[in-house]
């Protein structure tokens, strides 16, 4: 029996060309209009020029390396050109960051001092830089001292400094294009995007198995009736048409995932098999949520599919979706609701893979969305077992 | 003959309404029983308790003397139903959408297969066992409706207005169908508005309204508590007061209605009142266009019993 209500519930399915565009096309029509609006988004993040400001003082004069770097990192002829800076002096420059119009400001006295008012990526590249000059300002003096020996050795008794600035830019060149990098890694709102996406679509099978349970359903479909009066068991029923959902919900995964790698060359990076895992477990937990909103709501089908996809939406929108600031408030104020949120369970465990270099808090999420599902299941069973209605 | 479902003070109320007001009843094996009342007259409501889908507030169900709960899986195994609404799957075509509700009672494929085509031919929709339901005429649909309610040939059948909407020549399948499922020998349960189908089909009849039951009996039995014999119709253009009154004045008479040049005559009794009202209406010179007699109808048993018409709130 439970072989012939997989067999059917799967035909069921397939047949349903709306249940299919909404679990099979729509997410990766969302891909598509991602990949078009947020492709030039990574360009102009690319593009972004910080303001910063220098404190014009003698110490900064004479120190040439800092000068030279910052002059060529905010050269408008630099293509490169990460800053635009204002030299002034220390009365002013607070004003300036006061007023926000700048990230920072550097002042030089015996050492490079940085202040900020805010801690964002801006002021993590701006301190970066700071730090890989001075690095680098070592190889300058070593390379300056042997060139300055060399050139003795020769009888050569001038210094190339062009020749050693031109090195060291290039060298800082190198650096930035590998903070530009590492900088999209942790600020790509495409990647934030896509893996909402991939957490909308798991919760989305949602409605794949809450379109068979109310099939299943007496007060919902005469066909409901006429299960509810035969002689299958309702737990039998309900892995059945859940397995079934599963099914066809794993097919739409793996399109969602070959079309934006292949297609819309999305890079998931080196996680990739622990992204699947999670997409995998978060559609379960999503099958799940359909069929408790289902077997659990005495409303009709309309309001059943609304409330699925207000609970999948708004538990997208406190995962992140609409802004990852969200996704934090709520981690601030009011844990306990992105813990029992399955969109936050599963956005929380594809940020992990990024953030974290252990997988701790990523074998958390894939527990928590196992344990919700569980959830889910049981109360469904309760919900279906000995149903009797008021009026059908 | 044993009682194949028990019924007693089976009481429902939905929002302060009692749907189903103490109603015993029993269904004998192989018998059909009618349950005939008008839209609203809690019909479909009994079965649906019966059935185990509704809560009821008091009363016991046995259905194979067993108590009947959403869990007698048993019980259910021995049980078909036809409901008003056509209850398939729109995504799957006529011989899939029997094979999967035959599914839910037999397990073994072979088995399975002949039953499916038994049905198709049954209902007499073997041609069309590769549509899908869209593309069926409401009468094929509610034949295929049928189909998929006894193809895993249930003892016990429950028929709940199986042909409403439905036009005469599937009207009279279907009503064949359900006489050779009464010879194959199971025991129905026929709900309809339509009182020349109870009359055709059903061993016993019972007559309910607001939930409660007026009468039950065979057709004749309850065509004695119309009180009347015959009626005999008039289709008139014209007839006199004094002319009516004339007919009246007949001692079998018990009631004469003249409704937009229609006659009405009913009789208590009396051997030869078509011939003597038709001598009657030539003395008079009264000309008429057509003029019948009628034995009484169940119709004719409601009006009586509750003083309306089961068609006129059909």
């Amino acid at each position: 029996m439970f072989k012939h209500e997989l067999k059917y519930s799967l035909k069921v399915l397939l047949k349903n060309k709306i249940l299919l565009f909404w679990t099979l096309a729509f997410p990766l029509i969302i891909g598509i209009f991602f990949n078009m609006a947020f492709s030039d988004v990574e360009k102009n993040e690319k593009l972004d020029i910080i303001d910063i400001a220098i404190i014009e003082n003698k110490s900064w004069s004479e120190d040439i390396i800092f000068k030279n770097a910052f002059e060529s990192l905010s050269d408008d002829k630099n293509k490169e050109r990460m800053f635009n800076i204002t030299y002034t002096d220390k009365k002013n420059v607070e004003k300036l960051l006061e007023e926000e119009k700048i990230t920072g400001y550097i002042e030089k006295d015996k050492n490079v001092n940085l202040v900020v008012k805010h801690s964002d990526i801006n002021e993590t590249i701006l301190k970066y830089v700071i730090e890989e000059i001075n690095s680098n300002k070592e190889i300058i003096e070593t390379l300056s001292k042997k060139e300055i020996e060399e050139n003795y050795k020769n009888g050569v008794y001038t210094i190339d400094y062009q020749k050693i600035y031109q090195e060291v830019i290039n060298l800082i060149n190198k650096e930035e294009v590998e903070l530009n990098d590492i900088s999209k890694n942790n600020l790509s709102y495409t990647m934030i995007e896509y893996y909402t996406l991939i957490a909308m679509t798991a919760l989305y099978g949602g409605i794949l198995s809450m379109f068979m349970i109310n099939k299943h359903l007496a007060n919902m479909d005469s066909v409901g009736k006429r299960i509810a009066i035969s002689p299958i068991k309702k737990g039998k029923m309900l892995l059945a048409t859940l397995l079934a959902s599963y099914l066809i919900q794993l097919f739409g995964l793996l399109l969602l995932f070959l079309f934006t790698i292949f297609i819309l060359k999305v890079e998931y990076g080196t996680n990739i098999i622990l992204i699947i895992l999670l997409a995998i477990i978060g559609s379960f937990a999503g099958l799940c949520l359909g069929i408790a909103v289902a077997t659990l709501s005495k409303s009709g089908e309309n309001t059943k599919t609304g409330i699925l996809l207000a609970i999948t939406m708004f538990g997208c929108f406190l995962s992140g979706m609409m802004g990852i600031t969200m996704k934090y408030i709520i981690d601030s104020n009011i844990p306990l609701l992105n813990k029992i949120n399955p969109a936050s369970m599963i956005t929380d465990g594809l940020y992990s893979l990024y953030y974290f270099d252990t997988y701790n808090r990523f074998i958390f999420d894939i527990v928590s969305l196992i344990i919700f599902s569980l959830v889910m299941i049981l109360l469904s069973i309760r919900g279906l077992r000995r149903t009797k209605y008021d009026s059908i | 003959m044993k009682n194949i479902v028990e019924v007693k003070e089976l009481t429902k109320e939905y929002k302060g309404i009692k749907a189903v007001d103490n109603l015993s009843l029993e269904v004998k094996e192989g018998e059909i029983l009618g349950l005939l009342g008008p839209n609203g007259s809690g019909k479909t409501t009994t079965i649906n308790c019966i059935l185990s889908l509704l809560n009821y507030q008091k009363g016991s169900i046995k259905i194979f003397d067993k108590e009947m709960n959403p869990d007698s899986y048993d019980v259910k195994r021995e049980i078909g139903v036809i409901f008003q609404e056509v209850a398939v799957f729109e995504e799957l075509t006529v011989y899939d959408n029997i094979d999967y509700f035959c599914g839910l009672y037999i397990k073994e494929k072979e088995t399975r297969k002949k039953y499916i085509e038994e049905a198709l031919k049954l209902v007499e929709i073997e041609k069309y066992k590769k549509f899908y339901p869209k593309e069926l005429s409401g009468g094929l649909l509610r034949r295929l409706n049928i189909a998929c309610g006894i193809a895993h040939k249930p003892k016990l059948i429950f028929l709940d207005e199986p042909t409403v909407a439905v036009d005469p020549q599937s009207r009279n399948n279907i009503l064949e169908g359900i006489e050779k499922l009464r010879k194959e020998g199971a025991t129905i349960i026929y709900t309809t508005h339509y009182m020349e189908e109870v009359e055709i089909l059903c061993d016993r009849i019972i007559i309910l309204d607001k939930g409660k039951i007026l009468a039950q009996g065979t057709s004749d039995d309850l065509k004695v508590l119309a009180n009347i014999d015959e009626k005999i119709t008039v289709e008139t253009e014209e007839i006199e007061e004094k002319i009516i009154d004339k007919i009246k004045s007949n001692k079998n008479i018990d009631e004469v209605i003249l409704n937009k040049g229609t006659l009405i005559v009913t009789y208590k009794k009396g051997q030869n009142n078509l011939g003597e009202l038709i001598d009657c209406l030539k003395e008079n010179k009264v000309k008429y266009t057509k003029i019948y007699s009628e034995k009484p109808t169940l119709n004719d048993v409601f009006l009586n019993l509750t003083g309306k018409e089961l068609r006129d709130n059909v």
